[in-house]
């Protein structure tokens, strides 16, 4: 066990006392990630981190990031350090600004060691489509299941217990479902409430930076460094940053959660179910008034569809800007056309050109009102519900995934209820721009299974007041494949 | 809406400026099957059109306004630097044929 | 067969603000390529753009001048389509929501007036400039991310004329509400049109043709009444006309084809993400309103109820400087008109004479309304002032006064019993002349006149001193 592994608390009071230092920690971790064999990591970004790593000798009693070393994705502009979404389209793209939250994290002290893969472009939730092939489940040794995607690299670097900390992006799930696969807490927090400048865009309406901790405690320290109103994002919100820590360890008794049956009732797995009814009663043990709803098997089966219209022509615009022009490899041509062309053909892989396609067709004029604007129509429809249903509860309670982590050539029936219904319903989230975490739960044969609660906009300190809660119903905090625990439920 | 043919596709990846293998095109015609059959399902959703089309995922309007205050631009050779084909301090195409 | 136009016009104007649209970048013209660049502008990956409030101020006044509905929430959309000048891919316009719509103007053309319709006014943003040379194209991305408003009128002209007016009238509102520099020659306001043309009585509209390339207002007028003609003639001889783009050609003064069109280009537009909807208040709105500078017709009106005539307001109006500097001086003399006249005259000539413009005038506005007081109060003639007005555009260390007294002008005598005096000295001393005037001889009025100037050293006003001559010879 290395200091590394400690919960935040543990680690920071240790800097503080000089115990280890930033640039120790940065140097196991540099150690840990080249020894890594998850394919995880783009590019480390070893000099600059150590070097930065140098500069903190005096500890910030206050500041509990002061000193962590942490992954950024592929998808966030860091100056002078290639960011290629893991798309071909950028190689060599070396951004000439900082993220804004890249920029948070360094102000708040933290050392980015590197860049973790992802599916290309962000787009894809099975984390084999980008630079690397497979990113591995570190909780599988034998490299057959899947860590989920599309952040995967962030997700397998913490869980591998690389780092403690590790940005991402969500735009359906992409966090929260990788989280649960790798027994992680994934943070996407209100939408607006972390400036979103320096994350190339998937679908802006739905995109969210979110970020993967293995304890609660820094998931809402790290909310405190990362929100706010921010000048280069007209989106982020101008609500004053609060305390989301303040609320950690409060008595949560009284809180209602809404159970979503319908997801529920769609899950085959048994393991899963009976963590899930236990965590229900020890919920109740605590004060937490549970009451079961019904969100509606229609909209539910909706929602895959709904998302792949929404996101995919959202993202056609948005990577318009990739032609090979401005940045990225130029391939040449003829005519101003053909080098857009040739850029395109060969930056895209064959998986994104189809969503661009897909994207594009729903735009068309003659095909936005029954494919686009009848998505736009149904997301509205889905939140009216939510927001119903969160009228009369804190939370909507459910299993993020209908199980643990799928293999690599594991055909899955995409029509099925389950995976319509169960593996889906995480996108409600960035649909109602809410605030949702995914908690782990326990194990099933060894691969984590997870849970994820949603809360009211805004209300961030109090999904983390039952975060932790749950947290420490299910004694799965600190939890990485270097840090097995069985849990309590 | 358009009725989806392998031609319509092949157009609509051309005009993306981009073109993919015929058997990606087979891919994306079946993918199509499945998306536009389940859009069909939801256009069926009583009371939908009740709703006016959702971009922002709730009221988030504003009343902010940029002052109108020039920065610092970026050194040229920020602009330039990752672009593949750059001559005279601009990036350069071939002749653009008005 | 007898024909009538439909025109409708599409005037993009560049706005004037400090910074860009959606950047921050500064906008700048003719400076170094791609050294007013934000990265917004060159659309790296993970920029967003934030509106800018001056353009919306702008908008906001030049939708007012057009008596347009305002909208008081901003919504944007994306026009996506690739081109090698637009670095995001897409355009971020407003088609949905436009800042304005259901406006109109008035033109006057041979003192009727009409009002042609406007049917909308919406921000956007400029793309990249393009440099064209004989196999490459080279992009400078200094323009991208420009302010624009875009002014589309409804189909309601009907020749080259009106249509002038009609950007005459939108240049003047965007120069002198101080939005835009309104330069046709350089780019900052240009102009598409559409011309068709139908049987007199026809409902239905005729084929559309769409007009580039149109680079002065002359050329506005010029174009379309070519291309009103062309098409008549086509119809005439039994030919149709084609849906198609084409270029004004200057130098041939004909329009000349560019690309026929098919099908109208799918622009895919939907609802910018990046930028949520942002609410105007009416206090916001009012005071960009109220705030406006004043407007063309304002001051035309004014500078006639001040006592101008309708060429002079004219002219001083026609650059926007010149009615600036009119402005600084006008308050301080008594009667406007000597002002514009000397501004008109004198000014204008030693303007052209030395290539200078009227910014460039080192004279003070009030020191040539001082100089229009010295003719209006001081008893010295128009082309006294004028001298000394010289002088100190000459010498403009020189105040008036000491122009005058280094010119050695002095105030003219006006009093008649004054030049009574000198008439009947000049008189007494002439009686040849006396004589010569009776027989019928005009010159010797002339060399009376002459002969009283010189015994007064100028100082009397030559006309009332002929008056005078006259009224004396006669009782002589």
């Amino acid at each position: 066990m290395n200091y590394l592994d400690l919960s935040i608390d543990a680690l920071h009071e240790a800097l503080v006392k000089k115990e280890v230092t930033p640039l120790e920690l940065t140097l196991e971790a540099l150690k840990r990630a080249k020894e890594d064999n998850n394919n995880a990591i783009e590019r480390l970004d070893e000099e600059n981190a150590i070097a930065f790593a140098k500069t903190l000798t005096e500890p910030e009693v206050d500041n509990p990031l002061w000193g962590i070393p942490y992954f950024a994705k592929d998808n966030f502009s860091t100056k002078g350090v290639e960011t290629t979404a893991s798309s071909n389209i950028l190689n060599g793209y070396v951004p000439i600004y900082d993220a804004t939250v890249v920029k948070k994290l360094k102000d708040a002290k933290m050392v980015m060691i590197g860049k973790t893969t992802l599916d290309e472009l962000a787009m894809g939730g099975t984390g084999t489509t980008g630079h690397l092939g497979k990113t591995y489940n570190p909780y599988d040794e034998k490299h057959l299941h899947m860590v989920g995607g599309s952040s995967c690299g962030s997700a397998a670097s913490v869980a591998a217990g690389l780092v403690p900390f590790a940005l991402g992006s969500d735009t359906g799930d992409s966090v929260r479902k990788p989280a649960s696969y790798a027994g992680l807490v994934g943070m996407k927090p209100t939408w607006g409430r972390i400036s979103r400048y320096g994350l190339f865009p998937f679908a802006p309406s739905l995109d969210h930076v979110a970020y993967f901790t293995r304890d609660v405690s820094l998931s809402a320290y790290a909310l405190n460094a990362l929100s706010g109103r921010d000048e280069n994002d007209s989106t982020s919100s101008t609500r004053p940053v609060e305390d989301y820590a303040a609320d950690l360890h409060k008595d949560v008794k009284g809180m209602r959660v809404a159970v979503l049956k319908d997801i529920v009732d769609s899950i085959t797995n048994k393991v899963l179910l009976k963590k899930f009814n236990k965590s229900l009663e020890e919920l109740k043990k605590k004060g937490v008034e549970i009451h079961e709803v019904e969100f509606g098997k229609e909209l539910l089966e909706s929602l895959y569809a709904t998302y792949i219209v929404i996101s995919c022509a959202e993202a056609t615009s948005n990577d318009a800007n990739l032609d090979g022009i401005k940045f990225g490899p130029y391939e040449g041509g003829n005519t101003y056309q053909e080098v857009m062309f040739n850029a395109r053909t060969k930056g895209f892989s064959e998986l994104i050109k189809r969503r661009f396609v897909i994207g594009s067709y729903c735009l068309m004029r003659e095909n936005q009102e029954e494919l686009f604007l009848r998505a736009q129509r149904n997301r509205a429809k889905i939140v009216a519900k939510i927001n119903e249903i969160l009228d009369n509860a804190d939370f909507i309670y459910a299993p993020a995934a209908p199980g643990v982590a799928g293999l690599f050539d594991g055909a899955s029936d995409k029509l099925s209820d389950e995976y319509l219904i169960a593996d889906n319903h995480l996108c409600l989230g960035n649909f109602a721009g809410l605030p949702s975490i995914t908690l782990p739960l326990g194990f099933e044969d060894g691969l984590p299974l997870g849970v994820n609660f949603m809360g009211k906009a805004f209300e961030e300190r109090k999904l983390f007041n039952i975060a932790k809660t749950f947290e420490d119903i299910s004694g799965l905090a600190d939890l990485s494949a270097l840090n097995k625990k069985e849990g309590n439920l | 809406m358009k009725t989806i043919t392998m031609d319509v596709l092949k157009d609509a990846a051309n005009r993306l400026l981009f073109t993919m293998s015929e058997e990606e095109y087979q891919t994306l015609y079946d993918e199509f099957q499945i998306l536009t059959k389940q859009m069909g399902n939801i256009g069926k959703i009583e009371g939908l059109e009740d709703f006016a089309p959702m971009t922002f995922p709730f009221d988030c309007t504003t009343d902010f306004l940029r002052e109108d205050e020039a920065k610092e631009p970026l050194p040229r050779e920020e602009v330039l630097e990752n672009a593949g084909n750059v001559q005279d301090n601009e990036i350069k195409l071939p002749k653009v044929v008005l | 067969m007898n024909f009538e136009a439909v025109i409708g016009l599409e005037i993009h104007v560049e706005m004037k603000t400090k910074s860009k649209m959606f950047s921050s970048a500064p906008v700048g013209f003719s400076r170094e390529p791609n050294t007013q660049v934000a990265p917004l502008d060159m659309a790296f990956p993970g920029t967003m753009p934030v509106v800018n409030k001056q353009a919306v101020i702008n908008a906001i006044r030049v939708a007012n001048a057009l008596h347009m509905e305002i909208d008081h929430t901003l919504y944007f959309d994306r026009k996506n389509y690739f081109y090698s000048d637009l670095p995001k891919g897409f355009q971020i316009t407003q088609q949905a929501r436009p800042i304005g719509k259901n406006g109109y103007l008035e033109v006057e053309i041979d003192g009727v007036k009409k009002k042609i319709g406007i049917e909308r006014i919406h921000m956007e943003e400029d793309t990249c400039k393009q440099l064209h040379f004989m196999d490459y194209t080279l992009l400078d991305y200094n323009r991208a991310g420009v302010p624009l408003v875009e002014i589309v009128s409804l189909p309601e002209m009907s020749n080259g004329t009106e249509a002038m007016k009609y950007v005459e009238t939108i240049r003047n509102i965007v120069l002198y509400s101080g939005t835009s520099d309104g330069k046709m020659e350089e780019g900052s306001l240009r102009c598409d049109t559409n011309v068709s043309i139908r049987p007199i009585g026809q409902k239905e509209f005729g084929t559309k043709v769409e007009v580039k390339n149109i680079n002065s207002f002359k050329s506005i007028e010029a174009a379309i009444d070519y291309e009103i003609k062309r098409q008549s003639q086509l119809l005439l001889s039994g030919e149709k006309v084609r849906q198609e783009t084409r270029r004004w050609d200057e130098a041939s003064g004909k329009t000349v084809l560019m690309r026929v069109k098919t099908d109208a280009v799918d622009y895919k537009y939907f609802c910018e993400p990046n930028i949520t909807p942002i609410h105007l208040s009416d206090e916001f709105v009012e005071n960009a309103i109220r705030t406006c500078p004043e407007l063309y017709d304002s001051k035309k009106e004014r500078y006639l109820k001040a006592g101008l005539a309708l060429s002079d307001v004219e002219i001083i109006l026609s650059n926007i400087d010149m009615a600036s500097y009119f402005e600084k001086a006008m308050d301080k003399v008594k009667n406007p008109k000597d002002l514009a006249n000397f501004l008109i005259v004198e000014i204008n000539a030693y303007l052209n004479k030395n290539v200078l413009k009227i910014t460039d005038l080192s004279l003070k506005p009030e020191t040539l309304a001082e100089i229009v007081l010295l003719q209006e109060e001081g008893g010295l003639s128009h082309k006294q002032c004028a001298d000394i007005l010289f002088k100190v555009l000459e010498e403009p260390t020189l105040s008036p006064k000491d122009a005058q007294k280094a010119l050695n002008i002095v105030a003219q005598v006006s009093d008649t019993g004054a030049i009574m005096g000198f008439v009947t000295q000049v008189l007494d001393a002439n009686p040849q002349s006396i004589a010569d005037f009776k027989a019928g001889k005009d010159r010797a009025l002339g060399f009376l006149v002459g002969q009283i100037m010189k015994l007064s050293k100028g100082k009397v006003n030559p006309a009332e001193a002929s008056r005078l001559l006259k009224e004396e010879l006669l009782k002589r």
